[in-house]
């Protein structure tokens, strides 16, 4: 009986991330990272090191839980998966000769950084440089037009929930997204010349 | 736009998807076009979430602090530290001897109950296991409201109590839950009373009232039940 809940309870999480629901990605984050931070300083890591491995595998893990690349198939699946993840991309950074050269010199970070595709090897350059320009358009972002897309289509709020927290018109909303999407787009374009 | 975006997000309804699905096999421009209004939508939601995780991390329970701190810090702080391990020592001795790690004993055997499988056909019922969802996801305040709406229409049903029981324990109100499990283990119903006089002896002891812990437990036949029991001091 109690497996069936496991499994069960698996698909819910999957739902549940898909609906990118907070509670359930927060605890999803929260119960796991002690295992990796445990791998990773165990492994010649920082805290550091930890936190930018784990939330890469945990952006992973989101993405192909979205695009259903990834199906639980038994009780612990999901957290498995996230653990394996995020422990092959600490082993690549072990792996790589950069890592050994610049160990103790404070740019760590940006070799992070160059591995961050290593996993999506499937999409083609393309997208992901395009991928890459809408994040960091995003991320800089007036703060009014970020929170505003990130109600609407990170947590799936409709326009009238929406419309009523701001104390606006449900209108105004859709036009306030409608220029939020326009200014995006050209702040999209405009780092691509 | 708005009507790309409706493609994607599955608010469309199957007519109109197949017109845009078959402009889409013929019209290359406008092939690329959605493509970047997808990419635009992922690209949103992917950096919302990485700004989410900095937020996570900083509720993370902290383990291990303490060692992290370099000498410099730990030598200007030894006042501090010295002062703090005589609290910890004192309040840990006075711990010690007041609470016969009975409260321990409810932290590492208390696990909300796994609830019940929400399927598809259950629709009948669909409050009920609508408030499950949430129950299964963490949010148990949600639940709680949801199942106190059918309990006032139900108030014998021993299952909305038992779940109602259960999640106020692990919504960490045990004065609330006893009421509810109460009930589920002076009703009629067999099916969750075994269930209920565990949870609820859980819930005296982490009240502190071990007579009541004790007998509940011992009515339960649950394995764990009988594990507690064994190990319950006054």
């Amino acid at each position: 009986m109690e497996h069936v809940y496991k499994i069960d309870s698996q698909l819910q999480l999957v739902d549940a991330i898909k609906a990118n629901n907070s509670v359930a990605l927060k605890k999803l984050y929260t119960t796991n990272y002690h295992k990796i931070e445990a791998l990773v300083l165990k492994n010649n890591g920082s805290q550091e090191h930890a936190k930018d491995v784990y939330q890469e595998a945990f952006i992973i893990v989101w993405k192909n839980v979205k695009n259903d690349r990834f199906i639980p198939e038994n009780d612990s699946a999901l957290q498995g998966y996230l653990y394996q993840i995020a422990r092959n991309k600490w082993m690549d950074i072990l792996r790589s000769s950069k890592f050994k050269k610049t160990n103790f010199i404070n740019n760590e970070m940006s070799i992070l950084d160059k591995n961050i595709d290593h996993c999506d090897e499937e999409d083609n350059d393309l997208i992901t440089q395009k991928m890459e320009q809408t994040m960091a358009a995003f991320k800089s972002m007036g703060n009014p037009c970020k929170e505003l897309l990130t109600t609407f289509y990170f947590e799936k709020k409709s326009l009238r929930e929406i419309a009523e927290e701001l104390q606006i018109e449900e209108n105004t909303a859709r036009n306030k997204k409608y220029r939020c999407m326009e200014k995006l787009r050209e702040m999209v374009l405009a780092s691509k010349s | 736009m708005e009507t790309i975006e409706r493609f994607y997000n599955g608010s469309m309804p199957t007519e109109e998807r197949k017109v845009i699905e078959a402009r889409l096999q013929q019209d290359a421009k406008f092939k690329t076009r959605v493509e970047d209004v997808k990419i635009l939508l992922f690209g949103i939601e992917e950096q919302a979430l990485k700004e989410r995780l900095d937020e996570f991390h900083k509720e993370l329970p902290i383990k291990k602090e303490t060692k992290k701190s370099d000498s410099k810090v730990r030598h200007f702080n030894f006042r501090n530290i010295a002062a703090a391990i005589v609290i910890v020592m004192v309040s840990a001795t006075f711990w010690l001897i007041n609470n016969p790690s009975n409260e321990r004993l409810y932290d590492s055997y208390f696990k909300p109950d796994p609830g019940l499988p929400t399927t598809m056909s259950s629709s009948d019922n669909f409050a009920f296991f609508d408030a499950m969802v949430n129950y299964k996801q963490g949010d148990y305040e949600k639940a709680i409201n949801k199942w106190q709406i059918l309990q006032k229409k139900a108030p014998d049903n021993d299952t909305i109590n038992y779940f109602l029981g259960v999640a106020h324990l692990a919504n960490k109100s045990e004065n609330k839950a006893i009421p509810f499990l109460k009930e589920v283990t002076n009703s009629n119903h067999k099916a969750f009373k075994d269930d209920a006089h565990y949870y609820l002896g859980l819930a005296y002891l982490k009240e502190k009232n071990f007579k009541e812990a004790k007998k509940n437990l011992g009515m339960s036949s649950i394995h764990e039940a009988k594990t507690v029991l064994s190990k319950i001091k006054d």
